[in-house]
């Protein structure tokens, strides 16, 4: 274990990079796959509006955010007006706000700047995230930024190439494999997700958010169901969690 | 505006800065907040009970080809592949795996009409 003094100190540059390749290395290894897959079906929504292929990679390397971008295209496909579409978007964006929060603290040094941060938050995406918290509290703390990075920007890269070649082979992936490319990002949340479960609040919220979401979408309706999903059901995980863990101790 | 350029724009205005301003803000709304802080806890719970509602709604309400796979075959790849992943000892992929080999067999062998 590092101790206090080596923690804060300045990591080589070759350590640096070789931290960023673990991080990418990891990532290629498999998750990357995961949201590369997940986001294939995207090329093909925005060929079927006329947007070119540069236009598909680029809202994969800027918007970073599946359910956004089939909310765009698909919302453009059906002449949806844009501000609707907007406001659909920022809705279903708006589990970037706990979830970017909760993960910070993991990766911000004493000598992390703004822009950093403001860089590394526009990589969270579900796969990213997850396996961030997962992997990242392991690790001595002036490691996790480049190892983040390198993680990050290989699931991004290779989701933006997938995207292209989506737009590309529209159209060619048989029926039952397509539907198994769109549950490939169900399945894999559901897994990553369990795997990163630690406290028995994880685990409680894990099992809400299951539970709830049928009502939620029938109380709340498809717009606000998520955030009343994550408020509800992650504030009685946050307290029934700290009291089995308070009468554990 | 150039014909060119618009599916670029539209991109930036209508979908990316939508979601980048949730991303943005929770920089500024973090500051200062420790890993193991209280209120961390919860903010990861709320997000946790949030993003398995995000996998719920996607097998409750799919869209596009997942539609067409019946209930028991969606509930079910999520089942099997959770299953899997402790029946194979935490193991990622073989999990991921199991729940695509269902998926994809339910959509095979359930008569849906799939254009192909």
């Amino acid at each position: 274990m590092d101790d206090a003094a080596t923690e804060t100190a300045a990591l080589s540059r070759a350590r640096w990079w070789a931290l960023f390749g673990k991080g990418a290395f990891d990532a290629l290894c498999f998750p990357a796959w995961m949201i590369a897959l997940a986001l294939f079906g995207v090329g093909s929504l925005a060929r079927d509006v006329g947007h070119p292929i540069g236009a598909a990679m680029a809202s994969t390397l800027f918007v970073w955010a599946g359910p956004a971008q089939v909310i765009f295209y698909g919302g453009l496909a059906a002449n949806v007006p844009l501000p609707t579409i907007a406001l659909a978007i920022c809705l279903s964006s708006l589990r970037f706000l706990p979830m970017t929060m909760a993960f910070l603290p993991l990766l911000r040094g004493p000598t992390t700047t703004r822009f950093t941060e403001l860089l590394a938050a526009h990589y969270i995406s579900i796969t990213v995230w997850t396996e961030s918290l997962r992997r990242l509290p392991h690790m001595p703390r002036r490691e996790r930024v480049p190892y983040y990075f390198g993680f990050a920007n290989a699931c991004i890269g290779l989701t933006t190439l997938s995207t292209g070649v989506g737009y590309l082979l529209v159209g060619a992936v048989p029926g039952p494999l397509a539907a198994g490319l769109l549950a490939v990002t169900p399945i894999f949340f559901t897994i990553s997700l369990t795997a990163g479960a630690r406290i028995p609040a994880d685990w409680i919220a894990l099992a809400l958010g299951f539970l709830l979401e049928p009502i939620a979408l029938v109380v709340l309706g498809p717009g606000f169901d998520l955030m009343g999903v994550g408020l509800v059901g992650g504030t009685i995980a946050f307290f029934v969690g700290g009291a089995i863990e308070r009468r554990r101790a | 505006m150039s014909d060119l350029l618009m599916p670029y724009v539209l991109m930036i205005v209508v979908a990316f800065l939508p979601t980048e301003m949730w991303r943005s803000l929770a920089v500024y709304l973090s500051r200062g907040l420790n890993e193991g802080s209280q209120f961390i806890v919860w903010i990861r719970a709320v997000a946790t009970a949030l993003l398995t509602g995000v996998v719920a709604k996607l097998m409750l309400a799919p869209t596009g080809e997942l539609a067409l796979v019946p209930l028991w075959g969606r509930a079910g790849s999520i089942l099997i592949a959770f299953a899997a992943f402790f029946i194979l000892k935490r193991n990622v992929i073989g999990a991921v795996l199991a729940g695509e080999a269902v998926l994809i067999a339910a959509a095979y062998f359930s008569g849906a009409h799939f254009n192909f």
